[in-house]
């Protein structure tokens, strides 16, 4: 055996997985992108932390929903509540804000040239770079508020949304699909209308859902240092803060490995997404 | 059985069948390599060849099942499909790993074996970085490290997978040659398999080919085309040319030089073509010989930054620059030239669009170039197209990402011909078929041109490919034109030394070039080819040479064209 195969170590095994039989008719069984079981368990948590969170309410014994006296899992589905509003809202605001960012330096470098919508992705890229997630706590000390937080949160995500729009559409506009319908005498208006915009939704979708699991880690990081929600709202973050200053181990386990979870499944579904959307 | 020839072949089995699941893709196949034997098995996607080498290699490919018997005597070595290499690990590391487990030798004597290999591989000392890491060195060094390596290990049977796939053909045979070479001068028997179009079988001394499961000899098969009746068709050659190209260029823009200076990449040099009625021209060259981009620029998609493309009289440049805000007329123009004038790209399933049907990307092509067409007649118009292409009906309802390589070639053949075209501008069209897959499709493309009595430009790589039915070849080079003729004198004599080489390649024979292309950012001054040239002198250095006229029809760009080869190159 050890003489039998030298260089396996080095080369990729041949892998082309063993091609159907070409008589046998092809197998028209579409192949499940990769990450796709793993995405999809991550939306569905997702989805059933979302209603965990929702029903809350009617779990803290009815009358109350005071956090301090309700049990642990149920003050900490509670604080679900907060965190996931503020991350679905930060999100769709980062989303937004990196697909318009992108959308943007294409309109720059139609009407400026190539350099300038270089030049916009550039920063684009250098921003997705720097731990833009301090910010977020810096503005939960300086304006306190739910909009400025969240536009803030919404903000350190939007850049990395950009980038990945921006690559996304840029790879499509490459496409061999658009010559041919150019090369059908189809003008310009009628080449992004028909086949531009219809095949760049996906990949934009994908794109914005980037945003969801770095607002949720931001929001969590600075409600954690007690400069995120508003106490009213209640949040992950804060309570894990609050038990861990407390020295309150019941009270901390709930929070923090509903986080984790949550956190784990944004990430899931973006990942999912984003290599879902992308051709072979 | 005769005793005294002894030494039983290295390789050899016997009834060796191989199933997936209940289908056979290998039936009672048996085979001998002997020491110093160069064996090619020849066979399309799919056909089995890397179950069959992973057999004998003694890895075999999950889900194969192997019944019957197959014997190997001694080290083998598989070079693998795709030739890989860890990427970023120096090669010298890499190479003392495999030869000193093979050898038990250590770093510095695996080295001089591997320079040893390197030297039967013809790769000059200089380009032997041995602490490179492959991902930096160029393709055709990384297979000619593979080899060497192989060398380095002296295995008693060496089995290659596909090698030199994805080369330049010059490149590929030249790396073939060698390697054939070395098996029989140090007694090792080789094993090729690959597909028919890269010509594995050029260096061996034996071909089989593996079809509908049988390894059959090279001979029993019918030929895989019949070679049409030799003036290709009976269509009237002289004639204005319907697409009139001049000095066509095209440049690509880089980043500003260091002063802020704009700077370009200039891809295209000033190219004539002329194309008449029922004419095929074929556009031959290798990586970089811009051949691609002279298609599309024909095409206007996108349109050349220099010269003139006029189809029927009517320049098309300034309708199809998209920034041009250009008048009602001139879109009209276009859309008419579009109509006459359509294309075949190299990747068909890409030229789809995966959010429509079929029939709705047709509809949309048809409702844009034939307006006249009422949008009753348009789905009997796209049968017509899909029959005219070989496809069923039924093809029309189905998602592009649902064809096989074969569908999608020829729906991209109907829907060139939906708008009832009377030109063909055709980039590699079956670049992406194999074998059977390729040369039906390629008659399915000459019957076509000839029922619509097309004209039809082709670029390719396979010299010999592509001429066998063109009137008229143009030879490309970085860009520039360096022999144009009628398709039989190519075919025959052709008088450069590139044309020779890669003539001699798509036979199969060792070609008369040395080294890579270069690459299109550092041309060398003067002639492109001059560092590969088997004729080149220092003169070849001062001036790209001219196209010149030496027989009638017969162009040729080269300072010693009528030099006899060989006995130039120590600059005598």
């Amino acid at each position: 055996m050890k003489d039998g195969d030298p260089m396996a170590d080095f080369e990729q095994p041949p892998l082309s997985p063993v091609r159907q039989p070409p008589q046998g008719g092809p197998s028209t069984v579409p192949q499940a992108p990769r990450g796709f079981a793993r995405g999809l368990s991550g939306a569905a948590v997702l989805a059933a932390l979302t209603l965990a969170c929702a029903a809350a309410p009617l779990m803290a014994d009815g009358s109350t929903i005071r956090r301090l006296d309700a049990d642990p899992v149920a003050a900490a589905l509670l604080d679900g509540r907060g965190s996931l509003s503020f991350a679905l809202l930060a999100a769709v605001l980062g989303g937004l804000a990196g697909i318009v960012w992108a959308l943007l330096a294409f309109l720059l470098g139609a009407l400026r040239g190539d350099p300038a919508r270089r030049r916009s992705i550039a920063a684009a890229e250098r921003l997705a770079g720097l731990p833009l997630a301090l910010l977020v706590p810096a503005a939960g000390g300086l304006f306190g508020g739910l909009w400025p937080l969240a536009l803030v949160t919404a903000a350190t995500a939007a850049p990395a949304v950009a980038v990945l729009a921006h690559a996304e559409i840029s790879a499509l506009t490459r496409a061999e699909f658009l010559n041919a319908a150019r090369a059908a005498a189809l003008p310009e208006p009628a080449v992004m209308r028909r086949h531009l915009v219809p095949n760049a939704l996906r990949p934009l979708l994908a794109a914005a859902t980037l945003a969801l699991p770095r607002v949720l880690a931001a929001e969590s990081f600075a409600s954690l240092l007690g400069l995120g929600l508003p106490p009213t709202l209640g949040s992950w973050g804060a309570s894990v803060g609050l038990a861990a200053r407390l020295g309150d181990p019941l009270g901390l386990a709930p929070p923090a490995l509903l986080l984790a979870l949550a956190l784990w499944s944004a990430c899931a579904v973006a990942d999912a997404a984003v290599a879902g959307s992308r051709k072979p | 059985m005769n005793l005294i020839t002894a030494r039983a072949a290295p390789l050899e089995t016997d009834a060796l069948t191989l199933m997936v699941e209940d289908h056979v893709l290998l039936d009672r196949a048996t085979l001998q390599v002997e020491r110093g034997e160069v064996l090619a098995v020849t066979g399309g996607a799919g056909a089995g060849k890397t179950a069959l080498l992973g057999v004998l290699a003694d890895q075999p490919l999950p889900g194969v099942d192997a019944a019957g018997r197959a014997r190997v005597d001694g080290r083998r070595l598989l070079i693998a499909q795709g030739g890989q290499l860890a990427p970023r690990r120096p090669l010298a590391l890499q190479v003392a790993e495999v030869v000193g487990h093979h050898l038990g030798i250590d770093l510095r004597s695996a080295l001089r074996r591997m320079a040893d290999g390197l030297d039967r591989m013809g790769v000059p000392a200089a380009a032997r970085r041995f602490d490179l890491p492959p991902e930096q060195i160029s393709q055709s060094l990384r297979w000619a490290c593979l080899f060497a390596m192989a060398a380095a290990v002296g295995p008693a049977v060496l089995l290659a997978d596909s090698p030199c796939a994805g080369l330049d053909p010059t490149v590929r045979l030249r790396l073939l040659h060698r390697l054939a070479d070395w098996a029989r001068a140090e007694g090792v028997a080789l094993l090729l398999a690959g597909r028919p179009e890269d010509r594995v079988d050029g260096p061996a001394d034996r071909v089989l080919r593996l079809r509908h499961g049988r390894l059959v000899p090279d001979s029993a098969v019918p030929p895989e085309r019949s070679a049409p009746a030799s003036p290709p068709v009976g269509h009237e050659m002289p004639g204005s040319a319907l697409l009139r190209a001049r000095t066509v260029g095209m440049a690509y823009p880089l980043s500003p030089g260091p002063k802020g200076e704009p700077r370009e990449l200039t891809v295209l040099h000033g190219v004539d073509l002329d194309l008449r009625a029922g004419e095929t021209v074929a556009l031959l060259g290798e990586t970089g010989s811009a051949k691609a981009t002279l298609a599309r620029a024909l095409l206007c998609l996108p349109p050349p930054t220099a010269g003139s493309v006029a189809w029927m009289g009517r320049d098309m440049v300034p309708a199809a620059v998209p920034a041009a805000s250009a008048a009602e007329a001139d879109q009209a123009g276009l859309r008419r030239t579009r109509r006459d004038l359509q294309p075949l790209f190299p990747d068909p399933a890409a030229s789809f669009d995966p959010s429509m049907t079929i029939a709705a990307q047709f509809a949309v092509a048809l409702e844009s170039l034939r307006p006249d067409i009422p949008a009753s007649q348009r789905a009997l118009r796209i049968a017509e197209a899909l029959a005219a292409a070989g496809l069923p009906d039924g093809t029309a309802e189905r998602w592009p990402a649902g064809l096989t390589a074969a569908e999608a070639a020829r729906a991209g053949l109907a829907r060139a011909l939906l708008s009832g075209p009377r030109a063909l501008v055709a980039d590699e069209p079956a670049a992406t078929l194999s074998a059977e897959e390729r040369s039906g499709f390629l008659d399915t493309l000459r019957v076509v041109r000839d029922h619509h009595r097309l004209s039809l430009v082709v670029a390719t790589e396979q010299f010999a490919e592509g001429l066998r039915d063109a009137d008229r070849g143009i030879v490309l080079l970085a860009g520039h034109v360096v022999e144009s003729a009628a398709a039989g004198i190519l075919l025959t004599a052709p008088l450069h030394p590139y044309s020779r080489a890669m003539l001699a390649a798509s036979r199969g024979e060792r070609p008369a070039l040395e080294g890579d292309a270069p690459s299109g950012l550092a041309q060398p001054a003067g002639c492109p080819l001059r560092r590969r040239c088997p004729l080149a002198r220092d003169f070849c250095a001062q001036a790209m040479p001219p196209l010149e006229e030496v027989s009638p029809g017969h162009r040729v760009a080269c300072h010693y064209w009528d030099a006899p080869e060989g006995g130039a190159a120590d600059g005598a």
